[in-house]
């Protein structure tokens, strides 16, 4: 419906004499139609953001962008937004279908349009049973839908959406989250959503914005944050299970070049050598003697059990079956390494005994390495970072 | 003999009957899982085996001897809790040690044991850090230490994973039945998630509206379960349920209309003729084609949701059936944004048949 744009957004909260900053210098481009993910973990600023783009907290700094039009000063009714609440903020005394189409009718929406509209979104978020119902009499999880159903049907520039679905049932969860996202695709809304919860980003987002400590600490395609992780901080959050990480260290012996592996107490536990033909000058530049890395590898990158051949590709090495878990549609292999736990998953239902030697390859195109100084990425596999 | 055995529990609250006749055998050393939802009636289960609750009917037997009338303390039940619940002033040796200084154990064996379950849970190099200095995962690992250092015959665990990150949740998850194996304690594990449930169980029990639904191996509850409930709470994203009644064609074959398309059932299954039944099929059962092929259903793809290792699609036919498909997500393409037409592929081979008036697994 319209871009967004956040130029230097800065918010500090003043309490006691003390400013206590929330959001730090953020700077955003949301494009028209383009649904985005604000993640991170409480605390992290991600709400008071989406507050200050509705107009419910001041911008302490800086400028929010409605398409071309600077909203700082605007109240939130003349924003042309519409939010969902993480409280719901439903209307106690009216039915849950006057709820819904309460924006609408004071829209001057036909009323008969506004029936259509709550019935087709009641509908596609299965509440439609309790339309007639009152806001008391029903659950919380069916209240957060009224509150999102209520958003969703509106026309506005931007739609806000606070912990959407955070209380949906599991049986629900996958039904309903591709419906929305597809609704917000065909209605061409632009869409911001918080969320604490990086698997429903991951589903719902174009792009993610992950926040910590009230600084952007990465924006980008669920893709880019699972491949190209710009920090250790990035690299755990997103993604379940979440990236193997260890603490390593590049060990150069002539033209060969090895990582080794450490356990929590600095003892060696395993290492592998990287492969020579692969090695452009600047990853032999980044990967000198005695540099000390956090190495990472995703579990379901690792291969398990298969004879694998270390070919330069895939760096083999060897593990012992610490526990073996088929749940279903894949396979979780906890893995211990010379003395480090390594979790593999594996698509299919693998074959191995507790405590028996299994195979484990490395892709080394999946492997991620970090400066255990600053935790920032310099290499994905065996290409430099951030280029 | 079984080792811990409950016959026809039952347990009321005013009116409300929250566990219904429970019968229950667990062998020695084996680790059960009780999976339900909220509600169900999993922790007044747990508080009967400890003896914090009584029941009102039925009996309960720990090798071969009635608990009933033992106190709490008498029955060799220890209890893990959601809550870390150390001693703040105590270091973690000492909260570990704590259950074997209360029963007199001498130093050298107290010393032996704590490092023994302290290396084990990976917190051996925090042995003399305070609960302050450790992190929740060293915090949630000491808990675990304590509960399990003396050897507990039963040991119950009530949810003890529920609010801790992803990370140590797998690892968890991953390094737990190998110390509670070492520890030989005979294991009561609650839990409202099922993954958690078949990573962890030797048995799952099912426990719904106050009574075990199936007790059985992780694969069969997956596989094989008792009725239509049960599939629909083990799997994420859950099973495709589509109603249908099959019939006999012209050529003698079974077949079923699927979102508007006929499809063959398997053979050998010439009971469902005529029956209306629910095929459930699990998302990673269905195929998904961008072009046409055999056998296929037609459908428009409406949204890509990626979901942990895997996609997740779902799919609508033209009658407006909904089908999930999931499948690794190394296996997709970078879908598009928007619908477009594809085929969906069932593996009618694993699909499951309900009868519909009743939810049992035909």
């Amino acid at each position: 419906m319209a871009s967004l744009t956040l130029e230097n957004v800065t918010k500090v909260y003043r309490a006691k004499g003390q400013d206590l900053p929330a959001v730090k210098q953020l700077n955003m481009k949301i494009r028209d139609e383009e649904i985005i993910g604000l993640l991170g973990s409480s605390g992290c600023g991600k709400t008071s953001t989406l507050r200050m783009i509705a107009g419910f907290e001041d911008i302490t700094e800086g400028t929010i962008r409605i398409g071309e039009r600077a909203v700082n000063e605007l109240r939130p009714a003349t924003r042309n937004v519409a939010m969902a609440f993480e409280g719901y903020a439903l209307y106690p005394p009216l039915k849950i279908s006057d709820n819904i189409a309460f924006s609408l009718l004071r829209g001057r929406v036909p009323k008969a349009d506004a029936d259509k509209k709550v019935r087709m979104i009641a509908e596609l978020l299965e509440i439609e049973d309790i339309l007639e119902r009152f806001p008391p009499n029903i659950s919380g999880g069916q209240q957060q839908r009224v509150s999102l159903a209520r958003a969703l049907v509106r026309d506005a520039d931007v739609h806000l959406l606070d912990e959407p679905m955070s209380q949906l049932e599991p049986q629900l969860r996958a039904v309903l989250r591709a419906r929305i996202k597809d609704y917000i695709i065909q209605n061409h809304l632009t869409s911001v959503f918080v969320t604490h919860d990086q698997t429903e980003a991951v589903a719902l987002a174009d792009r993610i914005a992950v926040m910590s400590e009230g600084v952007l600490q990465q924006y980008g395609t669920p893709a880019e944050l699972k491949e190209t992780p710009r920090n250790v901080f990035i690299a755990s959050f997103i993604g379940e299970p979440p990236m193997n990480l260890f603490d390593a260290e590049v060990v150069v012996e002539g033209a060969s070049r090895r990582v080794q592996v450490l356990d929590h107490g600095g003892t060696a536990t395993f290492a592998f050598s990287l492969p020579d033909e692969q090695e452009a000058p600047h990853t032999r530049e980044a990967l000198y003697n005695g540099r000390r890395i956090v190495l990472g590898i995703r579990p379901h990158r690792t291969s398990v059990g298969g004879t694998g051949s270390d070919d330069g590709a895939v760096a083999m090495t060897k593990g012992r079956v610490v526990s073996n878990q088929w749940l279903g549609d894949q396979t979780h292999l906890g893995v211990n390494i010379g003395g480090s736990f390594l979790i593999a998953v594996a698509d299919r239902n693998v074959q191995a005994e507790e405590d028996s030697e299994i195979a484990i390859g490395l892709p080394v195109d999946a492997l991620h390495f970090f400066d255990a100084n600053t935790e920032l990425a310099f290499l994905h596999g065996m290409r430099l970072a951030g280029v | 003999m079984a080792y811990l055995e409950l016959e026809g529990i039952s347990k009321s609250y005013g009116k409300t009957k929250v566990l219904d006749g429970v019968s229950l055998q667990i062998e020695r050393g084996e680790a059960l899982v009780v999976f339900g939802p909220s509600g169900c009636g999993k922790t007044v289960l747990l508080r009967l085996i400890s003896g914090v609750l009584d029941p009102d009917d039925g009996d309960i037997r720990i090798d071969g001897q009635s608990v009933v009338d033992v106190g709490p303390e008498h029955r060799g039940v220890a209890m893990a809790f959601q809550n870390f619940a150390l001693y703040p002033h105590l270091d973690a040796f000492e909260n570990i040690a704590s259950p074997l200084r209360a029963r007199r154990f001498k130093d050298e064996e107290i010393k032996r044991r704590v490092h023994e379950i302290a290396s084990l849970l990976r917190i051996d190099h925090v042995l003399d850090h305070t609960p302050r200095e450790l992190s929740n995962g060293q915090k949630q690992r000491t808990s675990l230490a304590r509960s399990l250092v003396h050897g507990p015959a039963v040991l119950m665990l009530d949810d003890p994973l529920r609010n801790v990150d992803a990370k140590l949740r797998y690892e968890m998850r991953l390094e737990l039945p190998r110390v509670l194996k070492r520890y030989e304690s005979t294991i009561i594990y609650v839990t409202q998630d099922y993954k958690e449930a078949m990573a962890l169980g030797d048995r799952v029990g099912v426990l719904l509206e106050g009574n075990f639904h199936q007790v059985d191996k992780p694969t069969e509850v997956y596989g094989q379960p008792r009725d239509v409930r049960i599939a629909n709470l083990f799997g994420d994203p859950p099973i495709n349920l589509f109603p249908v009644r099959p019939e006999r064609s012209g050529d003698g074959s079974l077949r079923a209309s699927i979102g508007g398309t006929s499809v063959a059932m398997p053979a050998g299954r010439s009971d469902l003729a005529g029956k209306d039944c629910l095929i459930g099929v699990r998302p990673e059962d269905v195929e998904v084609h961008f072009d046409a092929v055999d056998q296929a259903i037609r459908a428009e793809l409406d949204a890509v949701t990626p979901f942990n290792v895997r996609t997740v699609m779902l799919l609508k036919t033209s009658d407006e059936t909904e089908i999930l498909s999931s499948c690794p997500e190394d296996n997709t393409l970078e879908t598009p944004r928007g619908r477009r037409e594809v085929w969906a592929k069932i593996d009618m081979g694993k699909a499951l048949y309900f009868d519909r008036a009743t939810g049992t697994r035909l």
